[in-house]
């Protein structure tokens, strides 16, 4: 069994580690060529990571369970990552600035090892329980981790805006390679509107589901609550925009607010607060 | 926003319902407030609320309402506000976005053309004739799309290529949107119910107790719970809940059959049953007779009361034990015609007598198993329809928005003093990188067409 999905996945979760600290190896001495590696090591690390999700879906039907691997929290760490390397890797393509990967990566590396190295995250493929068999369990994860996975861009964007903000007269050495704020500024707007319509869709997907399962699309559970308010602070960093003096600086700290809740919405309701959702902390 | 409305009184009252600060301001408080009902329990007795946040805790409890503060005066003050910015914001903005959407862009003169974001001019010596200006605009046409054309005395002649001048209405759906889901939540809170019932297994109902209010509520119809199943995996976790379910008319006949599991609920004139949850209670078979008169089977299940009509008994179950030295045991209750009440336990495989008056009885347990009571949450909401649609168009009017830009194109071609001046220009509310591209292959297009001349 060295061919397994959960060998591929403990893989990944080192290539993903190794390509975070090249990112930052690239961004703090500003070596060109250790920048492509890392951009070669984190496509690598997405092939197989895919490939492992792509086998663990097989083997839920090896074990004739059957589902897609997005129904308990190790499955969804797992497609976490990938969706934030997704994201990212589209982000690079689309900029050309490699500096960028040193503050979204570490959130992909943290969540493959935390699915990995934390003995309560239980790996295993288990079958889906009565109210998980439905075809909007797909749809509902995939919309809301792409959310999730954008806002952690926008938040490792938001962190840079501030870094640049901050030591703006640093024109040289490693603050000067991070991008100008006016392009960290829009590039931070364009991810929490793509963020935001997948979290938008996310909610509406869940309604829809719970309208069919529960009997009301809306019932103020936690993890609902929670993706609302999450919902309306990224309002507030789209309205924020047309507020003077708000731009820039304080949408930063918005969009890291945000990620915050979404991580609350993610986690803490699961551990912390009892609900609908408790599947999730499985 | 801009304040450009003559329309409308704009007082301060009017420009504070409509400002954007409000709006900034309200989804704050409605991020920060709503934190309160993830964090405190919701819907529970009074009594919890005291005894777990202490008097003084709980007093604050009271008076906002965070036992369901979803529901409480002030969130729903928040919530009323909410949709007051939005109506005020939208009728404000619409005299300066009517006003935008009906501006004839081909009214333009050359300067403005000059001082657009994008731009490009050439200077020709000589005028064209007829023939290159027309493949200079089919060129044109080729690269920028559909235009319209303005032809001046002085013979200067305006292109102009103009795409998506609608997206200014897509903030209008992107707010109304969320007017609609509120519409459609008010629709089902008033309109529609929610309501449960437990079904024994083999029984009907025609009626379900709401559940905010706790009335009855009579459905027109009758449902009837023909089996509950519920079925495990190997390692122990549920797999599967299911009922069958038979629908009733008036006249007791049936009119639809359906296994409903989670996720897959039952619909029948708009009342939807799903299934909830499920109950196991226990059911006892004893069989009774009357000194030497034939033995008779009786089914008794708890919370229910089975009757011997020929004898006029009331038969209870009091408790069941599955084992008992080994055995299933029952407590049994019994009551006859006057009110004498007695009960005793049975022992499976045990015969007991017991009288009533003057009559001696025998009786003994001969079965006992589980009956199911399925748990369904039974709703109607009118409203769901219209929330879809809110959604709907709240999904469509955020691409729009942020997606869909208001593209212009000119393309201005002017004799002057032997000279032919020829000036491209563009402008765009949204995605200007992309724009840019396609002005720069225009640009290629125009200067191909007018290079051998220039």
């Amino acid at each position: 069994m060295t061919f397994s999905s959960s060998y591929l996945f403990s893989l990944t979760t080192f290539i993903y580690l190794g390509a975070a600290a090249l990112y930052l190896i690239h961004w703090i001495f500003r070596v060109e060529k250790v920048g492509l590696l890392a951009t070669v090591v984190t496509v690598g690390g997405l092939v197989i990571q895919t490939v492992g999700i792509g086998l663990r879906w097989i083997e839920s039907y090896q074990l004739g369970y059957g589902h897609a691997p997005l129904s308990n929290l190790y499955e969804s760490l797992v497609f976490f990552s990938w969706v934030t390397v997704l994201v990212y890797l589209v982000i690079e393509w689309q900029v050309k600035r490699r500096v960028i990967g040193a503050f979204a990566t570490p959130f992909a590396s943290l969540a493959m090892a935390y699915a990995s190295f934390n003995s309560n995250v239980e790996d295993e493929i288990q079958p889906l329980i009565p109210a998980l068999k439905s075809d909007w369990l797909i749809a509902h994860v995939v919309t809301c981790f792409l959310g999730y996975a954008s806002f952690a861009v926008a938040c490792g964007l938001g962190i840079m805006y501030l870094f640049k903000n901050r030591f703006s007269r640093d024109s040289q050495g490693i603050i000067g390679v991070i991008p100008d704020c006016k392009v960290l500024d829009e590039l931070m707007h364009q991810t929490i509107i793509f963020g935001f319509l997948w979290l938008t869709l996310g909610i509406i997907t869940g309604a829809v589901w719970a309208n069919d399962a529960w009997g009301t699309y809306w019932s103020w559970d936690p993890k609902e609550t929670w993706s609302l308010i999450t919902w309306f602070v990224y309002a507030t960093a789209l309205h924020a925009r047309f507020v003077k003096g708000w731009a820039g600086r304080r949408i930063a700290y918005i969009s890291i607010v945000g990620f915050i809740s979404v991580m609350f919405t993610y986690f803490g309701v699961n551990f912390l607060l009892a609900g609908l959702h408790s599947y999730g902390s499985q | 926003m801009k304040a450009s409305s003559s329309t409308y009184q704009d007082t301060s009252i009017w420009r504070f319902f409509s400002s954007v600060r409000l709006a900034v301001f309200l989804l704050i408080t409605l991020a920060i407030t709503s934190i309160a009902g993830t964090v405190i329990p919701q819907g529970e007795s009074l009594q919890f609320y005291l005894e777990t946040y202490g008097p003084n805790f709980f007093r604050i409890i009271k008076i906002l309402h965070l036992n369901d503060t979803y529901h409480s005066w002030w969130y729903l003050i928040l919530l009323g506000l909410f949709s007051t910015n939005l109506i005020v914001c939208t009728l404000r903005r619409l005299p300066f976005t009517l006003k935008l959407f009906r501006r004839d862009n081909l009214i333009v003169d050359s300067g403005r053309l000059l001082r657009m974001p994008f731009k490009k001019d050439w200077e020709i010596k000589g005028e064209l004739d007829n023939d290159s200006i027309q493949s200079i605009s089919s060129a044109f046409k080729e690269v920028a799309g559909k235009f319209r054309e303005r032809i001046d005395a002085d013979g200067g002649r305006l292109f102009l290529a103009e795409r998506g001048k609608w997206s200014y209405w897509g903030v209008y759906g992107l707010h109304g949107s969320i007017l609609i889901i509120f519409f459609g939540a008010l629709v089902g809170l008033f309109l529609g119910f929610k309501g449960s019932v437990m079904l024994p297994e083999g029984e009907t109902i025609d009626q379900i107790v709401n559940r905010q209010t706790g009335e009855h509520i009579l459905l027109g119809f009758s449902v009837r719970c023909d089996r509950f199943y519920i079925s495990f995996y190997d390692n122990g976790a549920p797999k599967e809940y299911r009922s069958d379910l038979t629908v009733l008319n008036n006249d007791d006949k049936e009119v639809l059959h359906k296994s409903i599991v989670v996720n897959d609920p039952l619909v029948y004139r708009g009342v939807t049953f799903y299934q909830a949850s499920y109950r196991a209670i226990p059911e006892v078979t004893v069989q009774v007779a009357k000194s030497d008169s034939p033995r008779l089977s009786l089914t008794i299940s708890a919370f229910q009361k089975a009757l011997w009509p020929e004898e006029q008994l009331t038969f209870g179950l009091m408790q069941y034990r599955p084992s008992v030295h080994g055995r299933p045991a029952a407590h049994i209750w019994v009551e006859d015609q006057e009110g004498r009440e007695g009960n005793f336990w049975l022992l499976k495989g045990n015969k007991k007598k017991f009288k009533k008056g003057e009559n001696l009885y025998r009786i003994s347990l001969t079965n006992a198993k589980q009956r199911y009571l399925t748990g369904l949450q039974v709703k109607k909401d009118p409203g769901v329809w219209i929330v879809w649609l809110g959604c709907t168009v709240l999904i469509v009017g955020f691409a729009v928005v942020f997606w869909v830009p208001h593209r212009r194109t000119w393309l201005w071609i002017d004799r002057r003093e032997g000279k032919t001046i020829v000036i491209l220009s563009g402008q765009t509310n949204k995605n200007k990188l992309q724009f840019e591209k396609d002005v720069r292959k225009i640009e290629e297009t125009l200067d191909s067409n007018l290079g051998v001349r220039q």
